[in-house]
């Protein structure tokens, strides 16, 4: 019998501090810390984006803290946050590329010191991106495209206004809509820019170009700052009736634009729930929760025109609430 | 088949099964009633908690109705007082967005609205004002949220506050729009529970304003308001969520409470889990201990008694009890086998001794009996030694036949002096000599230091009378028979060796185990089992024999002095 007691007893014990021990385990859990470096935080597209994720981290109880270079094409700088998210105990980093090479090496760094890495409408050239959450680029691209092209009757003559060279999105969005107007039979590129990520880059090359092809009857201006850009030349060159302009992405400046007809359809991305799923993921994966996260899933774009922008589930799109 | 338990561990076993069932009983029992009791105090919280609301909201739009009331009064007045009115009222009530007016078709009159925003000149579609509606609900309406479309550059969520203008030809209709910043401060900060929340919605179960109205915009929450806006107003529990819905006086919002209970009722479930635990690992602790103890206290002791009992089985003789200590019942136990124990030894000794005095009784009487063979013989040699006249032989036969007789009754003693032991064996051997016709010799050898001391009477003459009837009788030539006695250690033997025909090893064992069975008298075995009866096994016959060569048989008895022969003889 004594034998017995002295083989129960630890066990006993054990059952007892495992009791006592419970209470203290799902309580006091510390704070997981994301880092999201995003491309701007100027930019109305980034200020949604940066809305969801801080509304993602209230969700899940998360530390967020914010950063992106003072310039849309400031890689370096970007890299540098990245190091300075890891550097100050950074476990997730939800990011967004503005190159797709240059900055492939602060995220396998960034990897390699066991921070996950959640990669958000730009990619980046790494494989240590545990999860990617964008919008199909190419998909988008296409549609701008059909916009023009069923918006506008005969030949079109287009004109494509894209930025950062190097980034993937602008590249696959291209892509897309030369592919579609291809496609169609009846629309020739008659010129390409690539302008800085600024409104004012953007508007100055939109109307050089204008002015250099008056034929141009078509305009895609493949984000929100060339769309900007795109919509002064076009208001300021008055050919805001004869001429299709498909923007990307919506801010005020557009939102105006596209009731006063300098634009005439916009391709929205679902920005705050790429700033919310990409937050929601980085929460997952660090919870241990990573069998529900898809390594790369698309957000809804849409195409948004005059007729339809204040139809209610569009203005709920289009206008960020409070 | 199995043993059965011992008792600590059935105890142990009984204990901690009893607790765990009582601990789960209760365990269920109470979580049972804490559940329906969380959920009714969650209920309660919840419907205080959307009073509070409704009690807010119902204040504003109370006071937001007085304003419009001033607003439509306003209206009537002439245009400077008018504008300068409503510029200190929109710097008085930030969140009115802007004051717009409509005349009965519906077109835009005037509008003032906050920072002196106007209107652009274009306006694509004006979602504050809605002419149809308008005409159907003449009293005025509040819309649903919408963006505000008038400003270039300026578009917040708004609800549009649409009020008919009494007596005033020119504007027709007055719109307030109104931002959510106010209800958001109402709303937003209501918590219920840990992650409960309100919303505020219309009759139709549109969304009005929600503490996440943009994760619901943008798709990623959902709400069951159209569900709830089929229901009245009251408290519903569906699954783990519980609504309550309200009404808000004089408007057509309600306001719906959203709360959790499994959050709290698990918080709570998990804790009486562990706490349910915990006191199972105690009692079962404490099981184990009892356990241990009533080992100590019962099975430990009946364990001793069970091999006391084992013992006392295998050796009854030599066991020797020592009482076992324990409880009352255990001790009680103990004595009475200590009891049983004494009890039966007595038993086995009386009836042991009862027994060797039988078998003394017996031997006794065998030895009172004369062969009548051999008295009859002896007598029928004196009577031929007289009719022969040889008087002196015949007087010497007589004698020793009288001595043999006389030591034979040596008054009643068993023990006698070994020497009158010899003069027995002598005259048995005179008498014998006679009768077998000088066919043997005879010598005595005797340590004089024995002769004094004590042995077993008719100890010799059975042996001797062995030694002729079987040795010596059959043979052809004279045989001799020498008699030794000569101590050895502490005991005495007596050796009497005859050269005779010997026996084989079967007749020597036959010898001591057979009784005599043709004749009365004492016999081998008897006097072997004499020595052993009144001295012990140590004592007795030992005989060596081989065929054609002769037997030897030695007698070993104790050295016994003639002053201590009521130490062996005192029964008789």
């Amino acid at each position: 019998m004594t034998r017995i007691i002295k083989s129960l007893l630890p066990a006993a014990l054990a059952v007892l501090l495992a009791g006592c021990s419970m209470q203290v385990t799902d309580r006091n859990t510390a704070r997981y810390r994301v880092a999201l470096v995003a491309k701007s935080e100027d930019a109305e597209f980034w200020k949604a984006v940066i809305v969801g994720a801080e509304a993602a981290a209230t969700e899940y109880n998360m530390q967020l803290t914010v950063s992106a270079p003072d310039n849309e094409e400031n890689y370096d700088e970007q890299n540098r946050l990245i190091e300075k998210a890891v550097e100050d105990g950074a476990q997730a980093i939800v990011f967004s590329a503005i190159d797709y090479e240059a900055n492939a090496a602060a995220i396998d760094a960034a990897a390699a010191a066991g921070v996950t890495i959640i990669g958000i409408d730009s990619a980046v050239h790494s494989d240590h991106v545990a999860a990617y959450i964008g919008a199909d680029n190419y998909g988008a691209g296409q549609m701008a495209a059909q916009s023009a092209l069923d918006g506008t009757e005969g030949t079109l003559c287009v004109g494509l206004i894209n930025y950062e060279v190097n980034g993937a999105n602008g590249r696959d969005r291209e892509q897309g809509a030369r592919d579609t107007l291809a496609e169609s039979g009846r629309a020739e590129i008659i010129d390409a820019v690539s302008t800085h990520p600024d409104s004012q880059s953007a508007y100055r090359d939109a109307l050089t170009m204008l002015r250099a092809h008056p034929e141009i009857n078509v305009l895609i201006a493949l984000n929100e700052t060339t769309a900007v850009g795109a919509a002064q030349a076009v208001e300021q060159l008055h050919r805001t009736d004869d001429l299709w302009l498909a923007a990307f992405d919506s801010n005020i400046q557009t939102l105006d634009a596209l009731q006063s007809g300098a634009a005439d359809a916009l391709v929205i991305q679902n920005t705050y729930g790429m700033g919310y799923f990409g937050v929601e993921s980085a929460f997952k994966l660090l919870a241990g929760q990573g069998s529900s996260v898809e390594k790369s899933s698309i957000t809804t774009t849409r195409i948004i025109t005059r007729d339809n922008m204040f139809a209610m589930d569009k203005q709920k799109a289009l206008f960020p609430f409070g | 088949m199995r043993r059965p338990p011992r008792t600590a561990q059935l105890v142990a076993a009984l204990i901690s099964a009893v607790a765990v069932a009582v601990l789960t009983l209760c365990t269920v029992l109470f979580l049972r009633s804490y559940r329906a009791a969380i959920v009714e105090s969650a209920r309660t919280n919840s419907a205080q908690a959307v009073s509070q609301v409704v009690g807010s909201v119902g204040n504003y739009v109370h006071t937001l109705d007085s304003a419009v009331a001033i607003v439509q009064e306003q209206l009537q007045e002439d245009a400077a007082p008018r504008d300068a009115f409503l510029g200190a009222f929109l710097t008085a009530r930030p969140e009115v967005a802007a004051i717009t007016v409509y005349d009965a078709d519906g077109s835009l009159l005037n509008c003032w609205a906050q920072d002196g925003r106007t209107p652009k000149a274009d306006i694509l579609r004006n979602l504050s004002f809605d002419l149809t509606t308008a005409q159907r609900l003449s009293g005025g309406y509040i819309s649903t949220p919408h963006v505000e479309s008038i400003f270039t550059g300026y578009y917040p969520w708004v609800v549009s506050i649409v009020r008919p203008v009494p007596d005033n030809a020119a504007a027709r209709w007055l719109s307030v729009d109104l931002s959510f910043t106010e209800l958001a401060a109402t709303i937003s900060n209501v918590g219920i529970g840990q992650h409960g929340y309100c919303y505020l919605m219309d009759e139709r179960g549109n969304m009005v304003y929600h503490p996440q109205q943009q994760l619901l915009y943008a798709g990623l929450k959902k709400e069951e308001a159209g569900r709830l806006a089929c229901l009245g107003d009251g408290t519903y529990v569906a699954d783990t969520v519980i609504y309550s819905v309200q009404r808000v006086p004089n408007s057509p919002w309600r306001v719906v409470g959203v709360s959790y209970i499994d959050e709290t009722v698990n918080e709570s479930f998990w804790q009486m889990v562990r706490i349910a635990v915990a006191t199972a690992a105690l009692i079962f602790v404490a099981a184990l201990a009892v356990g241990w103890v009533l080992s100590r206290l019962l099975s430990r002791p009946l364990q001793q008694l069970e091999n006391a009992m084992e013992a006392f089985e295998q050796d009854a003789d030599h066991f020797v009890f020592c009482a076992v200590r324990g409880t009352r019942e255990v001790q009680n136990l103990s004595d009475s086998f200590g009891h049983m124990v004494g009890r039966i030894q007595r038993l086995m000794t009386t009836v042991r001794e009862e027994e060797i005095d039988l078998r003394k009784t017996e031997l006794k009487a065998l030895q009172a009996q004369i062969n009548p063979h051999f008295l009859y013989n002896t007598l029928d040699s004196i009577a031929w030694m007289c009719e022969r006249g040889k008087n002196a032989d015949a007087v010497q036969m007589v004698h020793a036949l009288a001595r043999l007789f006389r030591i034979s009754i040596s008054r009643g003693h068993e023990l006698i002096p070994i020497e009158k032991e010899l003069q027995h064996a002598e005259a048995y051997l005179q008498i014998q000599k006679y009768r077998y016709k000088n066919q043997f010799t005879y010598h005595f050898t005797v340590d004089e230091g024995c002769l004094h001391c004590l042995c077993n009477k008719i100890t010799l003459q059975p042996i001797i009378e062995n030694a002729i009837v079987h040795g010596l009788d059959l043979m052809v030539d004279a045989g001799h028979i020498e008699i030794t006695v000569r101590p050895d250690g502490g005991d005495i033997l007596l050796i009497v060796a005859d050269d005779g025909i010997g026996m084989e090893p079967e007749q020597v064992a036959a010898l001591l185990q057979n009784e005599p069975s043709d004749r009365t008298g004492i016999g081998v075995k008897n006097v072997n089992d004499r020595l052993r009866i009144y001295f012990g096994p140590g004592y007795g016959l030992s005989i060596t024999s081989a065929p054609y060569e002769g037997t030897t048989v030695t007698i070993r008895t104790p050295r016994v002095p003639e002053d201590r022969e009521g130490e062996y003889d005192k029964n008789h």
